[in-house]
């Protein structure tokens, strides 16, 4: 079943074409990557996904919504986490967990999801004493509590010191093997290759390649993700 | 229903936590009363006491919150989830509220208590001035959360909307023995309405023009920061 849909999507900011003619689909239980370089209409694309943005012209469609008019329903059924968006200073972890879970109809048990995430020791922490890789912890976290159907996952791992990122991708990793479908967006190409079932490469607004990590490694006849990402953009230009 | 309970309890907290609002908001009213204690007219000042708390609160915290929750994109993150952004906006003010009620209650406490004030005349006429006062006090609030981008200024602005009006008001120090130019620029100020039909209800007979006059200013100020109010 094809949870996401996106057909021709145009997004433009004035003369500034963000993003430019994008398509692709993302079935139900897929990891799916979207990756590219700062500017290359990645936050755009996902904007329009969760309803935060309108597009210019194109069709989505997320777990059979429209979610420029949907918004709120579909709300209920995707967690995300967005590269910026905050908390208040005096909120603490455990409070703010708490308040999550009462925004949706069917949230996980927030205390559990506080525990897998490592949370448990700074519960009572506020947001404003956290250190960034914590923060960002506290984020991911928010982002399921809701008991998502879709995730939509803005700059995952940035921030994180090594050993966070290696935890994390272990929890994605438990997310995939639950049926939850993600969206990752990431500058990461270690992180895509490991996680991603398929990827979306972006360069200026359009999709320059599309294919699971291996078949775009194979068609560029290179040894990683990051090479062929490099030979990818080669061709782009 | 539950968000809007969780939301309204978890901004609650927050304010209680901000040791700016704890302060002026509650123990500050409590203070000045002691102070002039020794005056008798302190019926008079009681009522210009709760207009005051709900100016501090309405006034120059709430905008302050709400441009840090515009700037620090917390409204964003809101825009995510199935909460609409109408039930934080309610809820910022069922905490404003909640904790003007807190302040009132301890300054109502120590000056009939304390110092023998004289209980309100019309607590029904109190009421209703306290919740127009208060619903006032935070459209103006609005107004300059819409107005004004930055948290920094949004903060300052209120401030000094906030400062003078709560003295040229006559909410913290009576208006008797203000110099007739003063006497008239209080005149034309939203806050002095709110301390008249506070005032009117705790000791005197209530009228209707302060209590018509503050309905005209909610209106008026929602209609315009909802007009003007951009979420990001």
């Amino acid at each position: 079943m094809t949870v996401i849909e996106v057909e021709d999507l145009r997004k433009n900011y004035g003369n500034t074409r963000a993003v430019d003619g994008v398509s692709f689909t993302v079935e139900r239980g897929e990891t799916f990557g979207v990756l590219g370089h700062n500017g290359a209409g990645k936050t755009t694309t996902v904007e329009c996904l969760v309803g935060l943005r309108k597009p210019d012209s194109g069709t989505i469609r997320v777990l059979g919504e429209n979610p420029a008019r949907r918004r709120r329903a579909l709300a209920q059924r995707t967690g995300v986490q967005l590269q910026q968006g905050e908390l208040p200073d005096r909120l603490r972890v455990a409070e703010a967990m708490r308040l999550f879970a009462a925004f949706y109809d069917r949230p996980d048990d927030w205390r559990a999801v506080l525990e897998r995430w490592g949370l448990g020791p700074i519960a009572n922490k506020a947001f404003g004493d956290l250190s960034g890789g914590q923060q960002q912890r506290l984020k991911l976290a928010m982002a399921l509590v809701g008991g998502p159907e879709l995730v939509v996952l803005d700059e995952l791992t940035t921030g994180l010191d090594p050993v966070a990122r290696r935890e994390t991708w272990t929890l994605i990793g438990d997310l995939k093997a639950s049926g939850t479908t993600a969206v990752l967006v990431s500058h990461f190409m270690d992180e895509a290759e490991e996680l991603c079932d398929r990827v979306a490469v972006f360069g200026n607004g359009r999709i320059i390649a599309l294919g699971s990590p291996r078949e775009l490694i194979g068609r560029t006849g290179t040894g990683s993700l990051e090479e062929a990402y490099f030979a990818l953009l080669g061709e782009g230009r | 229903m539950k968000a809007f309970a969780h939301l309204s309890a978890t901004e609650l907290r927050l304010l209680a936590r901000d040791p700016g609002s704890l302060f002026f908001m509650v123990a500050f009213p409590s203070m000045l009363l002691m102070l002039n204690g020794g005056s008798n007219q302190l019926e008079i000042r009681v009522p210009g006491y709760l207009a005051m708390i709900l100016a501090i609160g309405g006034i120059t915290a709430l905008p302050a919150t709400l441009a840090t929750y515009r700037e620090r994109k917390v409204l964003r993150r809101l825009a995510t989830t199935p909460v609409s952004p109408f039930v934080l906006l309610t809820a910022q003010i069922v905490a404003q509220l909640s904790m003007a009620l807190a302040g009132a209650a301890i300054v109502m406490g120590v000056g009939m208590i304390g110092f023998g004030v004289d209980p309100p005349a019309h607590p029904a006429w109190l009421a209703l001035a306290f919740v127009l006062s208060a619903l006032m006090c935070y459209a103006i609030g609005f107004v300059i959360a819409a107005v004004v981008p930055r948290a920094r200024t949004a903060e300052l602005i209120g401030l000094l909307v906030m400062f003078p009006m709560i003295f040229l008001a006559g909410a913290a120090i009576p208006r008797q023995g203000m110099p007739e130019t003063m006497h008239r620029i209080g005149d034309y100020l939203p806050l002095t309405h709110a301390v008249t039909a506070l005032r009117e209800s705790w000791s005197d007979a209530p009228t209707l023009p302060p209590l018509l006059i503050l309905s005209g200013i909610i209106v008026l100020g929602t209609a315009l920061a909802a007009a003007l109010f951009r979420w990001e």
